[in-house]
This record gives C-alpha cells, structure tokens and sequence, in this order.
C-alpha cells in the first residue's frame, strides 16, 4: 500500500559560524512534535534531499538514509463515540486523571555526522523526507498514515 | 550484573534468564506455566493479564511518557508471579533481540516453533478471546484474528548492539527512556503480525521475552547510572491498574528478580 510521504520545506542548517564561540555543534536531533499514534503501526524512514524516497529506497547513505523512528500504534478507536477524542486543553490542577492515550507524541532521530556530512558534501537548506513504512498486521493502515505537527533540527553544543 | 548491586533479601532471587542458554528443563518448565495459565478464565490466567495492555478496554499500556518503562516493569511482575504460581521457580526469559543469534535467525526457535515433542507449542501462537475480538471487531474490514500471528522482517533489520549501547549511554532516565521506547517500538513494528499492535501485542507470549529485554536494559542502565535522581512526583506516581507507585519498581531485587545470562543449580548437603 502507497501511504503519505512527507517532504519538508528546506531547513537552514547551522555551521561553526552561527555558533557564539565558533565551535561546531556536538549533537544534533531531528524531534518530530505531535506524532499520531492513534492508527496502525509503522516505521517512518527519515532521508536528506532525497524526494523521491519510497518504501523500495535502499535504507544506505547514499540514499540519503539518515534513520528511523517507530510508531506502536493503538491501532483505532475500540470505544464506543468520543473515547478517542483528545481533549483540546491539558487537565485543570485538580483533575488527577492520567493525560489521553492518544495524546500525540515526540519523536527524534539522532542526525549529528549526518548533517556534517550534508554540510559538506552537499550544503545549503536541507530537505527532510519520511517514508512510512506499515506493518504487515490485522490492521489495514490508512493512506494518510503519517501525521505530525512540526519538525525541528535542534543543535546542542 | 549483580555485582554491583546489594540484594534486599536474604530469600534466593528469582533469575531471568536469556531465552537463547536455557537449560531443557527450563524451557520445559516454562511451556508447563503457559499452558497451566492458558485455559484458567479468571484474574489469574493468560487472558487477563494480555487483556490488561490492550483489549479489552479499557486499555492499560503506558507508551509514549516516562512511565512506559516502571509500568510494564509492573506489568511483567505481576505476569511472572502467575506464571510462577502454576509452576514453582519458573522465571520470564529475555529474548536479546540485539544479538549474533537474533540477526542471524531472527524469533528463537524456543518461539517460532510450532510444535514441540508432538504438542502445539504455546510459546508460538495462543488464542485472542472472543471479548478482545468483538471489540477489535469494530474497525477491522476482516475478522479479527483468532489467534496471535506474526510476520517478521528480515532478522538483519532488528535493532543492533551497537543501537542498544548508543541507548545505554543516554546520560539521564528521561533521555534513556525515550531511547528505549524506541528501540521497543522498533521490535513491535519487527515482528508485524498482531504483536504489532497494541490491542493484540501482550496475547503473543513473544511480548514478554521482548519486554523482559527492555526491562533488562533498563536494570543495566540503572546499575551504569546509580546516582540518576529521579522527581519525587514522579516516583509517587501510580501504575495503574497496579498497586504499584513509579517508586515500588525501582529497585528489581525489592521485586525479588535479577538478570543473568545462565543458572546452572545443583543439591546441597540437605
């Protein structure tokens, strides 16, 4: 089954330059904000530049593979209406119920040699593109698979 | 691995044990348990602990925040003392699925056999209930399975040792946790078939080989990192449906269990 891609729009990536005191950065994620899991399961393969990336792109360097994040899903709603709504404001201060199942999660790809590799070979803003991969189950996954909120490129020194 | 660590009770822990180096015995001995706990239909058998993280509701399972590891730490407790109550000395084994053995054969025969000694093995496949079915009934095209199945990748695409050790090296339990959850995730999505999907995944008894590996890892990142503070709310924070606190699942020899590779035992003077 063809399921959604995602292909970001380009991302300054940070050099020595940017930094205070000149010094490269010595980590640097990939954090997926506001992950869906609320569906079937799934792996989602991360490339740089590589738009074309599908479920058949070898998972290589020279593919742009830089790693994956892995989705457990709840698999569907099994309640009756409005068990899976998620609600829009977190609990009130009295309100000692654990947050929703189904509240979306974070996800990162550690990318630090990845993106001084793209420095240098090939520079400039950088194009993320995920590829969700399902897994063969009882659950048939949905086109639109792969939902998120935003993507960051995060620097530590 | 204990060696670091001081046991609070003088009473002989229990010992996980690599699925991969169990003795005949113990592999029998444990087969014996599962098929014990199989038919029992109350708080006691098999269907009543899978039931607990996924179907049928309310679903228990702790993922995505920091209590996925103290919770299924719980979880696996309270499994293991059901099993051991059918079989005395019997203990949950670890299936190290980062392993030479594992890239190079995949699920451990002790799993992916169907049969054993011309009886069904019950570590292969086990009957979903009908109440979990009926519910998952509701979203699925096709009849929901009437047993666990699964359809593995390539043995090669399991997580490697090397990704284990870049989890281990996480410098506090937030960031390890997160790590370990995905490397978690990461075998679920592997192993395909019902295992990866939260409403079926606890019935394969896979599931708790598998999970006896990430509490495993957590044991030996905790033994790595013995002065890793943790919040005291969160410590206080219950595990539902679990008499248990984040607290209560810290220490594993307060919960009577280790981790070893082998036990070998033999008779003493009396």
């Amino acid at each position: 089954m063809s399921l959604n891609h995602y292909i970001s729009d380009p991302i300054p990536v940070p050099t020595p330059d940017d930094a205070e005191d000149g010094t490269d950065f010595s980590r640097a994620d990939l954090e997926f904000y506001g992950v869906d899991h609320s569906g079937s399961s799934f792996e989602a393969r991360v490339f740089f530049d590589n738009p074309d990336a599908d479920e058949t792109t070898p998972r290589q360097e020279d593919s742009g593979y830089v790693g994956s994040f892995y989705i457990f899903g709840h698999g569907g709603c099994f309640g009756d209406i409005g068990h899976c709504d998620i609600p829009a404001e977190p609990n009130g201060p009295f309100d000692r119920r654990p947050p929703h199942p189904l509240t979306p999660q974070k996800r990162t790809v550690v990318v630090t040699e990845a993106i001084k590799q793209f420095r240098e070979t090939a520079g400039g803003d950088l194009t993320v593109t995920v590829v969700p991969v399902a897994s063969e189950s009882p659950i048939d996954a949905e086109d639109e698979l792969f939902s998120f909120e935003r993507l960051a490129l995060i620097t530590y020194d | 691995m204990p060696q670091t660590s001081t046991s609070r009770t003088a009473i002989a822990l229990h010992h996980r044990k690599s699925v991969g180096r169990l003795t005949d015995r113990q592999l029998s001995d444990l087969r014996e348990a599962y098929r014990a706990v199989l038919p029992i239909q109350d708080e006691r058998g098999y269907n009543h602990h899978a039931g607990i993280h996924g179907l049928p509701l309310p679903i228990y399972c702790k993922h995505g925040d920091l209590l996925f590891l103290p919770w299924h730490r719980a979880y696996l407790y309270f499994f293991e003392l059901a099993l051991r109550d059918q079989v005395p000395d019997v203990s949950l084994p670890w299936w190290n699925w980062a392993s030479r053995a594992a890239h190079a054969s995949g699920i451990p025969r002790a799993y992916a056999a169907e049969q054993v000694g011309g009886q069904d093995n019950p570590l292969y496949s086990v009957p979903v209930p009908e109440i979990a079915r009926q519910q998952g009934s509701r979203l699925l095209a096709d009849e929901p399975p009437t047993e666990t199945f699964r359809r593995p990748r390539q043995p090669a695409d399991l997580p490697s040792a090397e990704d284990v050790e870049a989890a281990l090296g996480a410098p506090n339990f937030v960031d390890f946790s997160n790590r370990m959850e995905g490397l978690h995730n990461w075998v679920h999505v592997w192993i395909g078939g019902t295992t990866a999907e939260v409403p079926w995944a606890a019935y394969d008894p896979l599931f708790w080989a598998h999970h006896a590996m990430v509490d495993r890892l957590w044991r030996v990142w905790q033994l790595r990192n013995p002065e890793a503070n943790l919040d005291g709310g969160f410590l206080r924070q219950a595990l539902p449906p679990f008499d248990m606190t984040v607290e209560d699942t810290l220490d594993v020899t307060g919960l009577g269990y280790e981790y070893a590779s082998t036990t070998q035992a033999v008779g003493g003077t009396s």
